[in-house]
């Protein structure tokens, strides 16, 4: 049973990634930290997607020269160009996920969740 | 022709763009420009529908690599008729939004518009795509413009839109590991080529962990119990003119969008016989009918209390078309069409309170006396339609709904149904009572009627009620006609 985890370290790294991502954003009280752990969890599937497209002995998917073409020797690059595409949407979105916490600490003086509750006033 | 689907996305984006030069100039113009941008995508809306109802489905080619192996966007029978759904929600919401605005945010109009367009375009290439990763992609700007939306007011809207912005990412990416596995599993990502190549390899472990991960993101994007947590925050705090925005199309188009993966590239044979998933997304959607029902009876802030109906809304519309029958479907796609009419009017009735009264708690209620005609009518008619209650289009909804459970013999999900508007009834005579029957008290605040766009926006939610209640069979026709999946 466990020659699975050791004949794909690729995936047991996305689920250790992500798992780990869900988790700190789970149980950490900063904002800042779970945001890190959002960022972990897209990274994660970053991750997952790019090892799809890895063939053993393949390279780097860039055409070196017209006589390289065949396409077996290159990595699979739909899913590499894909994942460029999720990369600039997890920035973006922790751009706006940024910008958020700074006007939650302009506001609230604090980034803790918990002195977060404390300091709303009532009504809020 | 077939670039119809890039223009009915062009017009809101290349607006949205250019918005910043236009408030830079003058600030007071965003307001028009956005209203005439909208009305044109309308325009252009009802003549794709048109042009899709008589020729059938308009494919665009992005950059015109054909299919499986380009992008592209789909407009056929049910995604033309969600589109009209958006561009005339996105006209009404934003027609309502102008006094708000204007009011309370004034110094942010030209951002608050530039994002509204930013919104809309991003719904109208969800509700096109043809692509799963396109419906990703454009699933993920669409939210991330509802998360600024929502933090726009500033104050505890932040900590709402920060939860909105965590339990989203995580949606988000869930959807993209569904995605992935599917992907790893057939190689493709085109939603007709997928539906050929899934059907072969249905008993593989990935196709089935994809779905459930799909399923999953889809699932918080579209607030079903129990993955509701952001959206009675998110809406309660997010600031009044902007709600309706937010709430009458987010969750209905990540509803479509669902609809548009089981019965599309899932295909019918397979949810209700392979993958019974269906069965277990019935289920899901009987609780949240009663769930958000229920929860809503326990509210004093009236925000919340609508935001909780809506959930109970999207757990009918699931509960519709897990029915498996063409009735059950039709019943579900005609509810979400009410859904979205029904949430902009009962946020549009909130943020009339608001804007002239101040009110935001139920006891506040009887302050209003018989100073706000429109907003009173406005609220009885809806409050019909939530409940169920001819002629308004709510109860032609759950009538097919209840007749498509009633053909299968799923008397539990008519109880359901039953139940549910006993609830929904319950917490509107709530609210009702408090604001008719109770006595009056003084008036905190000095106030009249509603400015002329909420009440005209309210009036037009009036009136598609009743349009969409007395035209019902024409519209379940249509939808019939044009809005079914193969296989039925």
């Amino acid at each position: 049973m466990f020659e699975i985890f050791f004949s794909r370290p690729n995936f047991m790294a996305f689920i250790l990634l992500f798992l780990f991502g869900l988790f700190i954003m789970v149980t950490h009280k900063n904002l800042i930290k779970k945001l890190i752990g959002m960022y972990l969890l897209q990274t994660s599937v970053i991750l997952f997607f790019v090892a799809l497209g890895v063939k053993e002995g393949s390279t780097v998917p860039i055409l070196l020269s017209p006589e390289y073409s065949q396409g077996a020797s290159y990595a699979n690059p739909l899913p590499q160009v894909l994942m460029l595409t999720a990369i600039v949407v997890g920035v973006a979105t922790l751009g706006v996920s940024l910008a958020l916490v700074i006007a939650i600490y302009h506001r609230y003086k604090t980034l803790e969740e918990d002195e977060l509750v404390k300091r709303l006033e009532p009504g809020e | 022709m077939t670039n119809l689907p890039a223009f009915l996305f062009l017009i809101p984006f290349v607006v949205a763009i250019s918005m910043p030069m236009v408030g830079l100039i003058r600030k007071n113009v965003c307001w028009p420009v956005a209203l005439v941008a909208l009305s044109s995508m309308s325009v252009v809306s009802f003549f794709a529908f048109h042009h899709v109802y008589l020729n059938g489905p308009i494919s665009y080619r992005f950059g015109g690599w054909a299919p499986p192996l380009g992008i592209e966007w789909v407009l056929d029978g049910l995604s033309a008729l969600v589109m009209i759904l958006v561009s005339l929600m996105g006209l009404l919401t934003v027609f309502y939004a102008g006094p708000g605005v204007q009011k309370t945010m004034s110094q942010k109009i030209v951002p608050i518009y530039t994002l509204v367009l930013l919104l809309i375009s991003a719904l109208t290439g969800m509700v096109m795509a043809g692509d799963l990763f396109n419906l990703f992609v454009f699933l993920e700007v669409a939210s991330l413009s509802a998360y600024a939306l929502v933090a726009v007011g500033g104050g505890r809207a932040l900590i709402s839109s920060f939860r909105y912005l965590m339990l989203g990412t995580i949606g988000a990416s869930f959807y993209l590991l569904g995605v992935g596995y599917l992907y790893a599993a057939t190689g493709t990502l085109n939603m007709g080529d997928l539906s050929l190549r899934l059907s072969e390899i249905l008993e593989s472990r990935t196709v089935l962990s994809g779905v459930v991960f799909l399923l999953m993101g889809l699932a918080i994007k579209m607030a079903l119990v129990p993955l509701h947590g952001w959206l009675p925050d998110a809406y309660a705090h997010a600031p009044e003119p902007i709600c309706p925005i937010v709430a009458a199309l987010m969750t209905k188009v990540a509803l479509y969008a669902l609809v548009r993966i089981t019965f599309w590239v899932l295909g019918i044979e397979t949810i209700f016989g392979n993958i019974p998933f269906m069965v277990y997304l019935g289920w899901i959607g009987a609780i949240a009918t009663l769930a958000g029902a229920l929860l809503a009876l326990s509210e004093k802030n009236i925000k919340r209390m609508f935001a909780y109906g809506g959930l109970s809304h999207v757990g009918l519309v699931v509960l519709g078309i897990s029915l498996g029958n063409k009735t059950g479907y039709t019943g579900g796609i005609f509810y979400l069409l009410n859904d979205a009419v029904m949430q902009a009017g009962l946020f549009f009735i909130a943020g009339t309170l608001i804007y002239r009264y101040g009110v935001k708690n139920v006891s506040d209620l009887t302050q209003i006396g018989g100073k706000m005609p429109w907003t009173v009518t406005a609220l009885i008619v809806t409050a019909l339609s939530m409940v169920g209650i001819p002629p308004t289009g709510g109860f032609f909804g759950k009538w097919y709904l209840v007749l498509g459970a009633l053909e299968i013999g799923n008397y539990l999900a008519v109880a359901v149904i039953i139940v549910g508007t006993l609830l929904t009834l319950a917490f509107f005579i709530k609210i009702l009572e408090k604001m008719l029957f109770e006595e009056r008290q003084a008036p905190k605040l000095p106030g009249l009627e509603a400015p002329f766009p909420m009440r005209l926006g309210m009036g037009m939610v009036v009136v598609s009620i009743l349009v969409l209640g007395i035209f019902s069979d024409p519209t379940i026709q249509l939808i019939q006609n044009v809005a079914l999946p193969s296989g039925f």
